[in-house]
């Protein structure tokens, strides 16, 4: 039997040898991974797979996979963090918009936990909701009856899950869950929710402006004002009065050998 | 928690998620007197509550126009190259996609997912939350997601109990190690392992050789008789999972002739728990958690603890946090201090 995705395509369909498979496998278990660590699950699957190949450029290598992939209305999605710029790849679901992912595993009153901390965090100002405004909630949820306790463990097993993101007794969103919901949440909250300014892309966290109101996402601010020592709005030119992030450079944090846990504080702009 | 992995009930069916992007045109409510909530609401339900399928895929590829220009732009506020998402929006033909077609799909999204999450996956499950109305067709769409999953990604399904419908995700690629990158941080795939750690915990935290393989002869593993999936067992249990530290194996104390018993390893402590292996015998026995009171007690108790464990850590991370940042905040006035007495 000819798989459908040969059939009858006049598109150019990639090759999957077992290289792109296990590398497809590992990329699906660890959920989200950062770029570095995608450049070396590339290089380990060429050696376990086909040590001879030359490791093909992870762009195009991508490109193959994702040319297959689309048979399953699947893809190799590349993104980037909100916090700190960090590019990420995830495998996401474009047939189905919303939690799709998380339904087989989780009950009804779980799912509307998750949409209710989602509203939460999107109607906020920094893109955080606190546990104890979510945990007010539990008596609104569909479904069976959930006691606060048993909301607190929900929430940390949509953290284990990498859907949420604690900080401080906040949640927010887990990278990879804006990755893989971006439409599904820029379609239900059409009028709450907030883009970037500058990438037009979905924003949970980020700066804005205090005169006009537009908002960036910190890696676009990075990005925007590098070497700019009078950032100004790029919509009111009003001064910007935050503090510039600094471009996420790969080079500068394996070089200094810091770990993903140890984030770098964002830097002052010298006067 | 209780209803977690009830296998009764509770609309959890994936159809009941959007199978089809055409719906988003539904999406579009009228403003005015609405609440903000409530039509934010019926957007969701509109999306979510779609049973139609055999739906063309034009109108999604209007939505993936747009979601590709939100990577692209993506792209332009990150790196100059990327990869872009592969749905070209000038891309001409509407795929159109049958019932079976969809459902073969979401079979495989179903599949991976109970891959991932390391669950047997039963036939009954695959009806309830899949296959539907389609019940005539469920070999047929099996087995072309199968075939998908096996060309694409390397996994082969595999009943592994015929009596219960029970199947498994074999990986054809590396059979023994699963989901490890250097940082190994996941269990093996191996169902067998949540097996012996829910046999484990049954016995009381302890079980021994004799007692292991009473069990494991009812599921047709035996020792010395090499398995089609897991190759030699007694192997596998007393050193292999040994060494990975997922079991410990010991001489019961002041056993004459020497007798051998198992328990938990660290790592099967660090990376799972009772909860988890316990729904994970509660699936594989086609009910829920609750139906064992002792155990879900015991269960309940460990997640406490362990909820407590990770409030500590978090104040610990946070009292840490705080400490430094007020030590900087010392360190910097000091300097301009220093500073500004040098004009």
């Amino acid at each position: 039997m000819v798989p459908s995705y040969m059939q009858g395509s006049t598109r150019r369909v990639g090759i999957m040898t077992d290289v792109h498979r296990r590398f497809l496998q590992l990329l699906m278990t660890h959920g989200v991974l950062e770029e570095w660590d995608v450049k070396r699950l590339q290089k380990h699957c060429y050696k376990v797979h086909d040590c001879n190949a030359t490791v093909e450029k992870l762009e195009d290598f991508i490109n193959n996979i994702n040319s297959v992939l689309e048979s399953l209305y699947i893809e190799i999605k590349k993104g980037v963090t909100e916090d700190d710029g960090r590019p990420i790849y995830a495998l996401v679901n474009l047939a189905t918009t919303s939690v799709s992912k998380m339904a087989s595993d989780f009950a009804e009153n779980e799912l509307d936990l998750f949409r209710k901390a989602l509203e939460l965090i999107i109607d906020s100002e920094t893109g955080f909701a606190s546990s104890t405004n979510i945990l007010n909630l539990v008596d609104q949820l569909k479904g069976k009856k959930m006691r606060k306790k048993e909301a607190e463990q929900v929430l940390q097993k949509f953290v284990q899950h990498k859907w949420l993101v604690e900080k401080e007794g906040e949640f927010t969103l887990h990278c990879r869950a804006i990755l893989e919901m971006e439409q599904y949440i820029r379609e239900t909250h059409p009028d709450a929710v907030k883009v970037c300014d500058l990438c037009h892309g979905l924003l949970i966290q980020g700066q804005s402006c205090e005169t006009c109101g537009i908002k960036m996402h910190l890696p676009c601010v990075a990005k925007y004002f590098q070497s700019n020592s009078e950032p100004r709005c790029p919509h009111c030119n009003d001064y910007w009065p935050h503090e510039i992030p600094e471009v996420f450079d790969p080079e500068k944090e394996r070089e200094a050998g810091i770990s993903k846990s140890n984030k770098k504080p964002l830097r002052s702009r010298q006067h | 928690m209780l209803t977690l992995l009830s296998a009764k009930g509770g609309p959890r069916s994936l159809i009941h998620l959007p199978t089809s992007l055409l719906h988003l045109n539904i999406v579009i409510m009228p403003r005015g007197q609405k609440s903000k909530l409530r039509a934010r609401e019926k957007r969701r339900q509109a999306l979510e509550e779609s049973q139609d399928l055999g739906l063309q895929r034009t109108t999604s590829t209007t939505t993936n126009a747009a979601t590709v220009s939100y990577t692209r732009s993506n792209d332009g506020a990150s790196n100059e190259e990327g990869p872009r998402s592969s749905q070209d929006p000038t891309a001409t033909e509407p795929l159109h996609r049958s019932p079976l077609d969809e459902k073969v799909f979401i079979l495989v999204y179903y599949l991976l997912y109970k891959y991932q999450m390391k669950e047997p996956i039963t036939k009954a499950d695959m009806l309830r939350n899949v296959i539907q109305n389609y019940r005539n067709h469920f070999h047929e769409i099996l087995k072309r997601a199968s075939d998908h999953l096996e060309l694409i990604f390397g996994l082969d399904t595999r009943e592994l109990d015929p009596y219960k419908h029970i199947y498994v995700l074999i990986n054809k690629l590396e059979p023994n190690c699963d989901g490890r990158v250097s940082d190994g941080s996941s269990l093996p795939k191996s169902g067998l392992l949540m097996l012996v750690l829910g046999v484990i915990f049954m016995k009381d935290n302890c079980a021994t050789e004799e007692q292991m393989w009473e069990v494991l002869n009812m599921m047709g593993i035996f020792a010395g008789r090499r398995h089609y999936i897991y190759g030699e067992p007694r192997k596998l249990l007393t050193q292999d999972l040994v060494k990975e530290n997922y079991l410990e194996y010991r001489q019961v104390p002041n056993s004459n002739p020497p007798r051998y018993e198992f328990l938990w390893g660290p790592r099967a402590h660090a990376e799972t728990s009772k909860m988890r292996v316990l729904e994970f015998v509660a699936k594989v026995h086609n009910t829920v958690p609750s139906a064992f009171p002792t155990w879900y007690e015991e269960a309940l108790q460990d997640e406490e603890e362990r909820a407590r464990a990770r409030a500590a850590a978090r104040a610990r991370t946070a009292a840490m946090a705080s400490a430094r940042s007020r030590a900087m905040a010392g360190v910097r006035s000091r300097a301009t201090a220093s500073s500004s007495s040098h004009p």
